[in-house]
């Protein structure tokens, strides 16, 4: 936890599919608008070019020509209407770039946490949470300025400079010479310095992401912190990891800094070099002032598209970086076996298991060749030492993992062939650590059904002995519960899932210890109340104590992912007399 | 204001990166202008020389144009460097100082904000302020330096000219900006606040996507969080207009800005009163300055949603401290028993859990408390930690825990909280912050005596095995019994176990409770305060009291 792993790991470039092609594909859904947006920036183009001739061409008239005032005023006010019609392009380009580029944020986040959540947790091993939640909301964000910045620049920089080029050498050749010449010293520049820091800066995002982890982690962990009297050591850690942060950012900005700062050279020393030439020509007379400043005027508007360009290649990096998460999430295969098309069984079904094996990744445990039946309308109690696979076996019967090997049979018919959707309607299932959001106790309760009506909610209540602590909140069913369901206790917490159970029209129902965590009081209550809801329902239920066993038709025993022994409740218990 | 005041009060220790950063900024903008205005009078010169015959000493102004081009382009280059440290050494000292004024506020005023908003909150709202000197302060302060030292240039050289200027700068760098920041107030405010639920929604989506899937609820909430992004993007986009507008008028006043130099200038070079080639100085130089006022309005368009984020974070760091600290000297300890008197308590005011509870454990002793959930056995604990404020008394070794510093507390007891946190790294690093100076043998000890000895030996890693975020590589028992060796390696006079074998089998369960006694016994004198409705678990005690309610 004191420790932040320094080493990034670049997974992202690794994957054929790569982010700038993704990006590319994406903004070819919005052509339309980009090529909008290089016609409105060619009008500006324009506009700036009338702008330069008219101020230099007042010059000329006071300047040169001694005119009085009266001469320019239609000049002036030329100029005003130039910048006025300017002004409503710039309008019309931003607007239509920020409506471009919501379009492209909602659609991408919009398929992203789609496929995120389709790939649930299984898709998903190996992947954290929180630089998940980081790429859903932040990171799609930062696609913006790629379409909004980079992509039209590119554009502009590609027509701009050439259109004023061709502008500038009938007035004065030699510095459209030197404009020529000096221009591609921008780009070789900017890819040169580009290249070392477009790698920095991906490594910088990773490091964010941690950054953001970190955080998070101390912060959930703050009470545990103080148990131990290291809040205020963390604290240093936390002033470590942001100073690391820092040095590392600034590697990299001294880099992508050096990219505008040769731009800036080359531009400055490319203007200069024009007012020189222009000076001269001047002094010697063979050039207009209006024509002179004109082209002094135009020399540092040549070369803004190109600084631009270098201005948006940070947009460009940030987009890519962004992209680098997305695509492979987007690219990812969604799991195999979620495509059947059976409506599951409206009766209590009688479940299989052949040889079904499963295992994570790494240390962590697993089942293999389990072999069990799950008799219509019975309840088989599941128990095993943790780690023996009890909890892995129990998500594979609800499917949300699919068995390696060996299948699971449902009414005969293997549980891979059932619609997902039809299967889940009919099971409910209440894990070790079921899940509460912020909100009121009855949006918790109705997560599944939203359209439950008071009596179903009040005997669901009642039936998971949640009634009396229900109604004993502040405001019942309205009180407003904080994080994970923080402001009740576990066992509350644990009835109020059950509750979520009963309410759902399931045939099989599946628990995962839902009597830990109770007094025996409560206990038996919960028993009977399973006892009744295990009425014309299959029930598996994974269990340690001795009230749910007894009440189960078998007990299943699992050692090291393995079913050991299927016994009667009686039976198992005398074997394990010296448990209770 | 106040919120940027405090903002620059907290990184106050940062002021020299800070003005220097604003510094250079003002010596950019000063030589770009300067810049452009030479050239444009060195060509003017040039011309009005080369038409009438006049000799021209074309090598000062060119000097001086080569080392202003210098100037600009270093300068730029060094600003940007500093104002980003200076961002970051901020962000860095924000950091901490959040993190230190959250630490008196877990768990109580914490558990209220949820959890991943509360990290949302800090990371994004953290770094929203970011923009609050690199974009705001510093471009402001900057610009208006710069203004007002432009406008001094070209009184210098022809009054009308600065008094025409005037109003379009003033339009320009006053009027807009406040025009734009009424503009984007709103949605800048919604669209930070949009950002955080968004965040909260999609937390609590990925974090539950099992059960919404099973619960078939998993497309009302995908609903729910593609509603939150079309507004976000909708918010996000409005601002986008807006800023169009702002670069758009800004154009506008700078062209007629231009014109009006223009024209009054014009009129002093055909009365004779200043010299032809500075009329050419005072555009160039007149189309330039703009530049600083150009970052005006997008400066302060931010505004709204860094504020947004500066009102949150202090809200949050402002939350009153639920159960302050003392630092009066006082009595201490003398020994490790406990003593509750007539104590009540809640986790939410006017709602209270524990009414007038009285109970002695003496030093040395071991008690088992049971009870029905949600009857406050936690809650005792969460006293004894100082985690809950209490009424009554509650005595450690003879001292009201009211009275002693949480330090001195703290220190003599070691805990197992009702959810223990793990957090992400090695089981090794989890086991070390109950004692970072344990050494192998202690570490084996406290594993042997938590059932864990074999477990750890058969991961392929060992201690040095990654527990994951939230502890989610390892199972809810294991998690819990790392809990319970990291407490034992502290060796605390006073233990408080919450539940210490949740989500055990029985074999295990036992093994652990037999062992615990074994290692408390054995060591003598240790407290232990056991709060478990689980049979097994009462062995522990040397005598158990159940609560029931009132």
């Amino acid at each position: 936890m004191t420790e932040y792993s320094e080493e990034c790991t670049d997974k992202g470039s690794q994957l054929d599919n790569s982010p700038e092609h993704w990006l590319t594909v994406e903004a070819g859904k919005i052509r339309w608008f980009l090529l909008s947006v290089v016609c409105l920036s060619a009008g500006i183009g324009l506009l700036v070019v009338l702008q330069a001739r008219l101020l230099a061409l007042a010059c000329q008239h006071i300047v040169m020509q001694g005119e009085g005032v009266s001469s320019v005023i239609p000049l002036a006010a030329a100029l005003v209407l130039l910048a006025a019609g300017r002004s409503l392009c710039m309008f019309i380009l931003e607007s239509s770039s920020s409506a471009a580029a919501a379009r492209v944020k909602q659609a991408v986040r919009s398929k992203l946490y789609r496929k995120i959540q389709s790939l649930g947790a299984v898709g998903l091993a190996g992947n954290e949470t929180g630089p998940l939640i980081e790429t859903v909301t932040r990171g799609v964000d930062e696609l913006e300025h790629y379409f909004t910045r980079f992509l039209p620049q590119l554009a502009l920089a590609a027509i701009l400079p050439l259109m004023f080029l061709i502008i500038i050498v009938p007035s004065e050749w030699r510095s459209g010479l030197v404009l020529l010449f000096s221009a591609p010293c921008i780009p070789l520049f900017m890819i040169l310095i580009g290249r070392g820091s477009e790698k920095l800066h991906r490594r910088q995002w990773g490091r964010l992401s941690r950054m953001s982890g970190h955080l998070l982690d101390l912060v959930q962990g703050l009470p545990d912190l103080i148990i131990f009297g290291a809040a205020k050591m963390e604290a240093k850690v936390v002033a470590r990891v942001s100073e690391e942060y820092r040095t590392a950012t600034m590697t990299v900005l001294r880099l992508a800094f050096l990219s505008a700062f040769a731009l800036e050279f080359f531009a400055t020393v490319g203007t200069a070099l024009v007012a020189v030439i222009t000076g001269f020509r001047l002094l010697l007379g063979t050039l207009t002032l209006g024509e002179g400043l004109f082209v002094l005027l135009m020399a540092p508007e040549f070369y803004l598209p190109l600084r631009n360009l270098g201005l948006s290649y940070h947009a460009r990096m940030q987009g890519i970086a962004a992209a680098e998460r997305i695509a492979p999430l987007l690219a990812k295969p969604l799991p195999e076996g979620f495509a059947g098309t059976l409506l599951a069984p409206t009766g209590p079904p009688s479940v299989l298991f052949e040889g079904v094996s499963f295992r994570y990744g790494g240390n962590r445990g697993g089942v293999s060749g389990v072999d069990l039946e799950l008799q219509s309308g019975s309840i088989t109690a599941l128990v095993g030492e943790s780690g023996a696979g009890k909890t892995t076996l129990a998500r594979l019967l609800v499917g949300l993992a699919r068995p390696e090997s060996g299948r699971i049979l449902v009414n005969g018919q293997d549980l891979t062939l059932y619609a997902p959707e039809s299967w889940r309607s009919r099971l409910a299932w209440v894990p070790q650590s079921p899940y509460f959001s912020s909100g009121t106790v009855r949006e918790n309760l109705l997560l599944g059904r939203p359209d439950a009506n008071e009596n179903e909610i009040n005997s669901a209540l009642e039936a998971a002995a949640a009634d009396k602590f229900v109604s004993h909140l502040p405001d019942g069913l309205g009180t407003l519960l904080g994080d994970r369901g923080a402001g009740l206790s576990g066992g509350e917490l644990r009835r109020l899932a059950l509750a979520r159970a009963y309410l759902s029209p399931a045939t099989l129902v599946v628990l995962d210890e839902p009597t830990a965590g109770l007094d025996p009081e409560n206990e038996q209550l919960v028993c009977d109340a399973l006892e009744k809801l295990a009425r014309g329902r299959t029930v598996l239920v994974i269990s340690h104590r001795e009230q749910t066993l007894s009440r189960a038709e078998r007990v299943a025993e699992m050692i090291d992912g393995r079913i050991d022994r299927v016994v009667s409740p009686n039976e198992f218990l005398t074997t394990c007399e010296d448990s209770f | 204001m106040t919120h940027i005041i405090r903002f620059i009060i907290i990184s106050r220790s940062q002021w020299l990166w800070m003005v220097s950063g604003i510094l250079l900024c003002v010596l950019v903008i000063l030589a770009n202008s300067l810049l452009m205005a030479l050239s444009g009078w060195f060509i003017a010169s040039m011309a009005v020389s080369g038409a009438s015959g006049v000799s021209f000493n074309y090598f000062f102004p060119s000097a001086t144009i080569r080392f202003l081009a210098i100037v600009r382009t270093v300068g730029r280059y060094a600003e940007r460097l500093v104002t980003h440290e200076a961002t970051f050494r901020i962000l860095s000292d924000l950091r901490v100082w959040l993190f230190m004024r959250f630490e008196p506020l877990a768990p109580a005023c914490l558990e209220r904000y949820s959890g991943g908003d509360v990290t949302g909150r800090l990371r994004a709202d953290v770094d929203a302020l970011e923009t609050l000197y690199l974009k705001i302060i510093a471009p402001v302060v900057a610009g208006a330096v710069s203004i007002a030292a432009g406008l001094f240039f070209l009184a210098w050289f022809c009054t009308p000219a600065a008094v025409a200027m005037l109003p379009f700068l003033l339009l320009a760098g006053v009027w807009l900006p406040l025009l734009v920041r009424r503009f984007s107030e709103v949605p800048g405010r919604r669209s930070a606040l949009l950002a955080a639920e968004l965040r909260t929604k999609v937390t609590e989506g990925l974090q539950g996507v099992e059960e919404l899937i099973l619960l078939g609820a998993l497309e009302r909430q995908t609903a729910a969080v593609d509603g939150l992004s079309v507004q976000l993007v909708l918010e996000q986009e409005r601002l986008g207009r807006i800023n169009g507008f702002s670069q758009g008028t800004m154009a506008l006043f700078a062209g007629s800005g231009v014109a009006a130099v223009l024209l009054t200038a014009g009129i002093q070079v055909a009365s004779h009163q200043m010299a032809p080639p500075n009329l050419v100085m005072l555009l160039l130089f007149s189309a330039a300055i703009f530049e600083a006022a150009g970052q005006l309005p997008s400066a302060l368009h931010l505004l709204p949603a860094a504020r947004e984020s500066a009102i949150r974070i202090f809200e949050l760091a402002d939350a009153p401290i639920p159960v302050p600290d003392t630092h009066v000297p006082c009595n201490m300890p003398v020994d490790n028993g406990i003593c509750f008197k007539d104590v009540s308590a809640s986790y939410l005011p006017g709602e209270p859990v524990l009414q007038n509870i009285s109970l002695t454990l003496p030093a040395g002793g071991s008690l088992v408390l049971s009870g029905t959930s949600g009857i406050g056995k936690s809650l005792l604990i969460e006293i004894l930690l100082r985690f809950r404020e209490y009424e009554g008394s509650v005595t450690v070794g003879g001292t009201e825990i009211r009275d002693l510093p949480k330090e001195s507390l703290i220190a003599m007891m070691a805990a197992v909280p009702q959810r223990p946190h793990l957090f992400n790294g090695t089981i090794r690093e989890n086991l070390l912050l109950g004692n970072s100076s344990a050494d192998e043998e202690r570490i084996q000890e406290a594993l042997r005596d938590s059932c864990l000895d074999a477990w750890v030996a058969g991961l392929p890693l060992g201690l040095a095995t990654e527990v994951g975020i939230n502890g989610s590589a390892v199972s809810g028992g294991e998690a819990r019994r790392i809990a319970l060796a990291r407490a034992l390696l502290k060796d605390a006079p006073i233990l408080l176990l919450d539940e210490p074998t949740e989500g055990l089998d029985s074999a295990t369960e036992r093994e652990v409770v037999s062992r615990l006694n074994e290692r408390i016994r054995g060591a003598g004198g240790v407290t232990m305060l056991v709060v478990s409705h689980r049979p097994a678990c009462l062995k522990l005690g040397d005598s158990i009291i159940s609560l029931k309610r009132n």
